[in-house]
């Protein structure tokens, strides 16, 4: 009798992946990143020895020759012109830096001004070979600067780039509250 | 008797759009921005060749408004001006707080703000200042030094726009 009952089989199908839940959460962060996207004319290298100084300015930066001084490096347009090297504040006594004496020369450092006088005789020829105001050499460099950098290391590459005819400067910060 | 057709519910296939948006999720994130960045003009004073953009309003008024940045705080000079005839008691100087400039939060910016907005009152139509800092000053102190000297955002107009006291910043050479 037991055998006459059949027992029902249960049959394990394949069951779908539910992906609904996956779509939502998708489509969420999609739709911020969405938001979040954009295309400046400035990069940041994230970096320790690069801390940009917090600010209440508003403007936007616009494509300028790029110069980087973080606490060890110096760069310009992202090439590695120059090592700072470490120092003591005569002042306050605490860590400093600055440019090797070897660099300099007629407070102008060497490298950096090499460079950018390639960079102005290059947008020299540019501007002259396309015949535009707008490609033409402007004499604007973007300063990418380290908020612990002591004043006088800023002040050699203004005075640099200034000898190198480049005359307006744009310092980069992070836009505060 | 014809047939009864059912017309079976298809579901949604969703794979192909799960295929969309995990490409374009890595893509996005790479250009996604979530710190933004602004910039400070400044120019050379005849140091350059470029005579940079020069002042914006022609000076009624001679006026060489000069911040100098050292271990006393912050002065205030105007060449060829009084700039604040009734101020008797507190001078030039703004001192630190705690009279130590060892970091960037002794700098008394609220002060120097208010110190400058007084100036303003006295010649409205002016807008250029020479910052001239000591070699040892961090650069985070002359960046917020800039945002003292450019507006007060303790005065704000109808439409809530912060009042514009000197924008137009030289940074000079600085005292040896």
């Amino acid at each position: 009798m037991a055998g006459l009952i059949k027992k029902k089989r249960r049959t394990f199908g394949q069951q779908g992946v539910q992906i609904t839940s996956m779509m939502d959460m998708m489509t969420i962060i999609l739709v911020f990143l969405l938001k979040s996207f954009s295309t400046e004319a400035v990069t940041v290298q994230a970096s320790s020895d690069l801390q940009l100084p917090v600010s209440s300015a508003l403007k936007v930066p616009k494509v300028a020759v790029n110069v980087v001084v973080t606490r060890t490096e110096l760069l310009v347009d992202g090439e590695l012109v120059l090592t700072l090297e470490a120092a003591k504040d005569e002042v306050t006594g605490g860590p400093s830096y600055r440019f090797p004496a070897a660099a300099k020369r007629d407070n102008k450092v060497m490298p950096l001004f090499e460079r950018l006088v390639q960079k102005a005789e290059t947008a020299k020829a540019i501007g002259a070979k396309t015949g535009s105001d707008e490609f033409g050499f402007k004499g604007q460099v973007l300063l990418q600067c380290d908020k612990r950098l002591p004043y006088s290391v800023i002040r050699d590459v203004m005075f640099t780039a200034g000898q190198a005819q480049f005359g307006e400067f744009r310092f980069v910060v992070i836009k505060g509250s | 008797m014809g047939k009864h057709r059912t017309i079976e519910e298809q579901e949604l296939n969703l794979v192909p759009i799960m295929n969309l948006v995990t490409m374009l999720i890595p893509f996005l994130l790479f250009s996604a921005q979530f710190i933004e960045y602004a910039i400070i003009d400044s120019t050379l004073p005849a140091i350059s060749n470029d005579p940079g953009p020069g002042p914006v309003t022609p000076p009624t008024e001679t006026l060489t408004l000069m911040v100098i940045i050292s271990e006393k705080g912050f002065t205030i000079t105007g060449a060829e001006a009084v700039l604040d005839p009734e101020d008797t008691v507190t001078g030039p100087i703004i001192a630190c707080k705690g009279g130590q400039c060892t970091s960037p939060d002794r700098f008394d910016f609220k002060q120097l703000t208010k110190r400058l907005a007084r100036v303003k009152d006295r010649y409205p139509k002016h807008e250029d200042l020479v910052l001239i800092p000591a070699p040892w000053i961090p650069y985070e102190v002359i960046v917020l030094t800039m945002d003292a000297t450019r507006e007060d955002r303790d005065q704000r107009d109808a439409e809530q726009r912060a009042r514009l006291l000197f924008p137009n910043v030289v940074i000079a050479a600085s005292l040896e």
